[in-house]
């Protein structure tokens, strides 16, 4: 970790080269894993990677602030968001990758090309002048308290209006995803009286017959005046008309049980 | 010519490599690892004598070395890979789960300058301007494992819990964050060592006394540990986002969730406790926050803490999950936002009018119990309408006979219940239908 | 490592409140309207939130009109309080009034006003039948409107590029969601709300690369500063050519300019006509004051690199709006190329790079924008069963059905075509001369052209209304409450009043048109 503060924190040239090679390299490849992979969980991962290492990026150019929240925001908040989603959502590979428009991702790809040429282009023959964060921090004493006098001093207005921004994104999802109740929310007793209500058999079905020789989910259970219980059979078993038919001599045999008379003889009840 | 924070920063770059930083690092991985053995023994032992029973006591002297060969009984077993896991995923979520957990303390301050190998070094990794928001940065990045090894499992369980449990933490994050502005405020820095140093004359437990209750409910949702285990409910997920999780992967994901709640009291220590300050009665001694002696208070602090979260999770049951979400977002951030309000009011009034805490404490507690006291009378006028509606009902209700259809019934909401002529004994008895044998010929 | 840090305090910024009142005024009445839905009952809440809105912005016109003839810059010099601004909010304030009239009408639709009555309901669904039924409506939209109002208030007030971002940003999100609240068509109105948002993103995404470029060119945000830059620097500036496209990118994103203009038709077409008015106005306006304040305050000085562009930009536009508006078929698309095109129209004004294109632009910002409002509050009169009848097909006859709507609208297309008499004529030729005096002649010779075609598809629609029989089962139209009559009405006489007298509106457009540095 010392390494790391002594590359945020002083101007050592060589220090902040090896954070760059480090970590630009690692954002590249984060970025092209994003585009390349074909698991949309993949590719947030990769950005992910992609957002770290700019924010190590910025610290390695003293703005360790934006570094910090660039990983708490960005990271932390907005990426895990788009994971929950994706995971959620279950989007895959198996998701259609056909061109609704011909040529398209050819088209997309040469234009990117010629973007990032025109950017090499023009910005490797940039000289910078006084730009950075050095002169800024030196006048209150840190990166943070010279960013706090910006956003609190400068740039106040446009902080202030950014929470007009910020309070229309929660209206806006409070619009799309908010349902305020029509009527008031069922309690157990409302629930109750719909179940009664509906027609339907209100509380759990009666389970399969179990009788002493026989103890399958199959066997449909009697009810007290010797009838058939058909609703005790699974009802995938009922539509596939599995029901093993209980006739007449098992409610006799039923009463010889309940009679206490044991010596039944090994009759199939089928 | 003030010191500027980089000067100040600039002492920990001063650290040799050799010995000093890789001795602290090491020093810190020990000491990391040690006190998780510990603190799992402890939580064993400590759980296990408040639900009158013993906890292990077999392996090694009071059973101290149980953790230990449980760490080695699970490299032992056998690896699984789930069928439909994402194995490059599925290896790499420990792994995000726990560097992040040890990297965090880096920036905690265990103690003031010491003399090291010959150098004077704080006793602290590093340091820089915002390392609070550090440990918080490295605590999302944490969070990752957690989600990943829920997605990876291939498993609905660990899925549901891993997303739990990130949702929780990133709820509580939240939460957590908002208690920390208060001591930014006060301490005029996030750096945890000036937080430390602005705690000389008083620990901000007692000037942020709100910030410090939240920061810890915070912290027991953040680290996923009981009343707000949500995501290992036994009940619901089998064991949340680690179900498919077996041998070292699993030890490893135990570790990180361990070293989590270590750090959490680490920070409520730096941050509300005055971090290695010794404690009253003792800083009456002037040696007591000089050279090695703050470590002591330090992990005397620490070890309250943990204590605690074993109390907790030997004494509460376990919340229900929109119970929890709601707490942390309609309880506990509009509190603490309120509690930032007052704070920096009572800041803004010291720095520009020279307030002093008497004024600034009156000036915002009159109108608060004002607000409480119209509260209180609105409140209890509307308990004295419904207490008045409920005795209505009262009068409504009607009579009611149990035995009115040839079977007892417990009487309907509305209807008060009258003994009958029978006597009160024999009504219960009567409740149960008995069918005789006769009954049973009959039919 | 003990002993603390001594701080240096930060001066407390001082703001000149009163400089800024019609922004503070609109953006306070949003927060309050925010209150008003959350805590005054459901039946009451669209009264209440009227009250508020139409106070409001009459409140801030009456602030500008305090305000009229201030040059400075206020807020630590983030906002410009000068002519084009003064203008350009005025414009926008008196053109949000007239929207606001057509988003409260609500006897048009018998269901009720233009919006869904709930947004997260599935469309077609049993809960928003019932809702319907029950009479529910998302009076959100009105603090969503607010807001927009705000952001656009200072989209061309803005003086540096950071706050101009942002106030892109508080104006554009809040059209993202009311473009997909449309009570009709929800699929159509939601996949235009999408459409807008991703492409929008992706435009401000541009718009903040350039200002990157820019910063580091400056090292300033501030327009000033990049201007001093600018002048300052002989030799190699390629980040500023690369911020200048990128920010243009941005910029004419939202004035809906070619090759920048896809979303326009979906987006004008799915999103409640209402909404679509008052976009197709009132961003119209707030995006070119500040397209106008970046390239005549900041990039002035390299007016020759950037010229070219906005050239070939202005001619593609106008000759793709008008050739893609004759092969429309739907009014509100049609409406919509047309206003690509007079985004053609709009640009020669800002290449005249001369006081006279600043005023002729404003001029003609205010004359279109009153029109497009008239023109848009017809299109939601003329109903069938299933809501607007858009299809031109269903617009045969219409002249004979209803004269006077039929009328009115022929005085709008009339306007657009830039017919003599109506303010259409005023302000082209008012952008012409500009442009030629600014030495664009080629450019307004396609001006000419494109007006000549597009006055070939207004005539066809007039055609179409007067001289076509109605259609056995056609729209019918419908009569207004108060609020659409009285838009109408504004909107005629503007239309009128400004061909026949522009002279007070141009002078004073001439006297508001030199920006501040």
């Amino acid at each position: 970790m010392t390494g790391l503060a002594t590359v945020m924190l002083s101007v050592i040239d060589t220090g902040e080269q090896i954070t760059f090679w480090i970590c630009g390299s690692l954002a590249l490849i984060g970025a092209l894993g994003m585009v390349l992979s074909r698991k949309a969980v993949h590719s947030a991962l990769w950005i992910a990677m992609t957002m770290i290492n700019l924010a190590c990026l910025y610290m390695a150019q003293g703005a360790l602030f934006l570094g910090m929240v660039q990983i708490i925001v960005y990271t932390g908040a907005v990426m895990m968001l788009f994971l929950f989603v994706l995971m959620l959502v279950g989007v895959d590979s198996s998701d259609s990758v056909v061109e609704t428009i011909r040529g398209q991702r050819l088209a997309a790809g040469l234009a990117g090309l010629a973007f990032a040429l025109m950017l090499i282009a023009v910005i490797s023959r940039v000289t910078l002048g006084d730009v950075g964060t050095q002169g800024a921090d030196a006048v209150y004493g840190g990166n943070l308290q010279g960013l706090a006098a910006l956003i609190f001093g400068k740039y106040l207005l446009a902080f202030e209006v950014t929470s007009a921004l910020l309070i229309t994104a929660a209206i806006g999802a409070m619009i799309l995803a908010h349902r305020e109740r029509i009527e008031p929310k069922k309690e157990q007793k409302d629930l109750s009286k719909e179940r009664f209500l509906s027609g339907e058999h209100p509380g759990s079905l009666p389970p399969p017959g179990v009788y002493a020789r026989h103890n399958a989910v199959d066997t449909p259970a009697l009810l007290p005046d010797g009838t058939l219980a058909e609703n005790s059979v699974p009802a995938s078993l009922r539509a596939r008309g599995a029901i093993r038919t209980v006739d007449r001599a098992l409610g006799d045999e039923v009463q010889q049980l309940a009679a206490g008379d044991g010596s039944l003889e090994g009759e199939d009840l089928r | 010519m003030n010191t500027t924070t980089d000067d100040y920063f600039n002492a920990f770059t001063m650290d040799p490599w050799w010995p000093i930083v890789f001795a602290k690092v090491l020093g810190l991985f020990i000491l990391l690892v040690l006190i998780v053995l510990i603190t799992i023994w402890a939580e064993r032992r400590v759980v296990g004598r408040m639900q009158m029973r013993i906890g292990p006591n077999r392996v090694g002297p009071l059973g101290l070395l149980q953790s230990l060969m449980d760490g080695v009984k699970l490299a032992f077993k056998e690896e699984i890979f789930p069928t439909a896991a994402d194995k490059f995923v599925y290896i790499l979520a420990p792994i995000l789960a726990t560097i992040p957990a040890f990297l965090a303390w880096a920036v905690i301050p265990l103690g003031p300058m010491v003399w090291m190998f010959g150098y004077q070094t704080p006793l602290q990794l590093t340091d820089f301007p915002v390392s609070v928001l550090y440990i918080v940065a490295i605590a999302s990045i944490g969070i990752y494992g957690i989600v990943l090894a829920g997605w990876s499992s291939g498993s609905t369980y660990a899925l549901l819990g891993g997303l739990r449990s990130s949702a929780q933490m990133i709820s509580y994050e939240v939460a957590m964050g908002l208690s920390f502005v208060a001591v930014f405020l006060y301490a005029g820095s996030a750096s945890t060592s000036q937080i430390v140093a602005a705690q000389e004359k008083t620990w901000y437990i007692i000037l942020l006394l709100p910030s410090f209750l939240i920061y810890v409910t915070a912290m027991v949702g953040e680290t996923n540990r009981a009343p707000f285990d949500l995501p290992e409910a036994e009940g619901e997920l089998v064991g949340g986002f680690h179900t498919e999780y077996s041998t070292l992967k699993f030890a490893v994901f135990f570790l990180a969730e361990y070293i989590n709640l270590v750090t959490v009291s680490a920070l409520a220590t730096t941050l509300f406790l005055g971090g290695w300050r010794a404690p009253y009665p003792i800083s009456l001694w002037a040696g007591a926050n000089e050279g090695w002696w703050p470590l002591v208070w330090f992990l005397g602090k620490l070890c309250g803490f943990i204590f605690v979260f074993i109390w907790l999770r030997g004494t509460l049951p376990r919340l229900r999950y929109d119970q929890f979400m709601k707490f942390g977002w309609k309880f506990l951030m509009p509190v603490s936002l309120v509690w930032i309000l007052i704070v920096g009011f009572a800041r803004a009034m010291r720095n520009d009018y020279n307030w002093d805490l008497r004024q600034t404490v009156i000036v915002i507690a009159v109108p608060i119990i004002a607000i409480l006291i119209v509260m209180y009378i609105i409140e209890s006028i509307r308990e004295r309408r419904a207490d008045a509606a409920v005795a209505e009902e009262e009068e409504a209700r009607t009579e009611f006979d149990p035995m009115a259809g040839g079977f007892p019934v417990p009487p309907m909401p509305g209807q008060s219940y009258t003994p009958t002529r029978r006597s009160k004994a024999t009504v219960g008895v009567t409740a149960l239908p008995v069918s005789t044998d006769a009954e049973i010929e009959e039919a | 490592m003990n002993g603390l840090i001594a701080l240096v305090p930060i001066p407390t910024p001082n703001m000149d409140l009163g400089q800024i009142a019609p922004l503070e005024i609109v953006f306070g009445a949003a927060l309050i309207s925010v209150l008003v839905e959350a805590f005054v009952r459901r039946e009451g809440r669209r009264r209440v939130q009227l009250v508020l809105v139409f106070a409001s912005l009459i409140a801030a016109v009456a602030a500008l009109v305090g305000l009229a003839g201030t040059r400075t810059l206020t807020a630590q010099a983030s906002v410009a309080v000068d002519g084009p601004a003064l203008f350009m909010q005025g414009t926008v304030l008196l053109l949000a009034i007239v929207g606001a009239l057509l988003i409260a009408e609500r006897s048009i639709d018998p269901a009720g006003d233009a919006f869904a009555p709930r947004a997260s309901a599935l469309p077609g669904g049993r809960e928003e039948r019932e809702l319907t039924a029950a009479g529910w409506s998302q009076t959100e939209v009105w603090p969503l409107f607010l807001f927009c109002v705000g952001g656009m208030l200072l989209f061309p007030a803005s003086n540096d590029l950071l706050t101009m971002f942002v106030a892109l940003e508080v104006l554009s999100l809040p059209l993202y969601l009311l473009a997909g609240l449309a009570r009709r068509r929800r699929l159509l109105s939601q996949e235009a709300s999408l459409k807008y948002f991703l492409l929008g993103a992706f435009s401000s995404a541009f718009f903040l690369f350039g200002t990157a470029m820019l910063y580091g060119f400056a090292g300033t945000f501030s327009l000033g500063g990049i201007a001093d830059a600018l002048s300052g620097n002989a030799g190699d500036n390629g980040l500023v050519m690369l911020g200048v496209a990128l920010l243009a990118v941005g910029l004419l994103f939202k004035v809906a300019a070619v090759p920048f203009h896809q979303w326009t038709p979906d987006v004008y077409q799915g999103a409640p006509t209402p909404i679509t008015a008052f976009m197709a106005t009132c961003v119209k306006v707030a995006a070119f004051g500040a397209l106008l304040r970046v390239m005549y305050v900041a990039l002035g000085g390299v007016r020759w690199d950037w010229q070219p562009m906005l050239w070939i930009i202005a001619i593609i536009t106008m000759l793709v709006g008008v050739i893609v508006a004759i092969a429309q078929t739907d009014i509100k698309r049609m409406l919509a190329y047309s206003s690509i095109a007079h985004a053609g129209f709009i640009l020669l004004g800002v290449i005249a790079v001369s006081e006279a294109g600043i005023a002729s632009t404003m001029f003609y910002l205010a004359a279109y924008g009153f029109a497009t409002l008239g023109a848009f509050a017809v299109v939601s009169l003329v109903r069938d069963s299933s809501g607007e009848a858009t299809h031109l097909s269903q617009w045969a006859g219409l002249g004979k059905r209803s004269p006077v709507v039929a009328g009115i609208f022929t005085l709008f297309l009339l306007a657009f075509a830039g017919i003599p008499l109506t303010s259409g004529f005023t302000s082209k030729f008012a952008v012409f001369s500009a442009a030629i005096a600014g030495g664009a002649t080629p450019v307004v010779i396609v001006a000419v052209f494109a007006s000549v075609i597009s006055a070939f598809f207004y005539a066809r629609i007039i055609v179409l209304m007067f001289f076509a029989e109605p259609a056995e089962e056609g729209p019918r139209v419908v009569l207004p409450s108060a609020f659409t009559a009285l838009a109408l009405a504004i909107g005629v006489a503007v239309t009128v009043l400004l061909g026949v007298l522009p002279q007070p509106l141009l002078n004073l457009a001439q006297q508001a048109g030199i920006f501040l540095r």
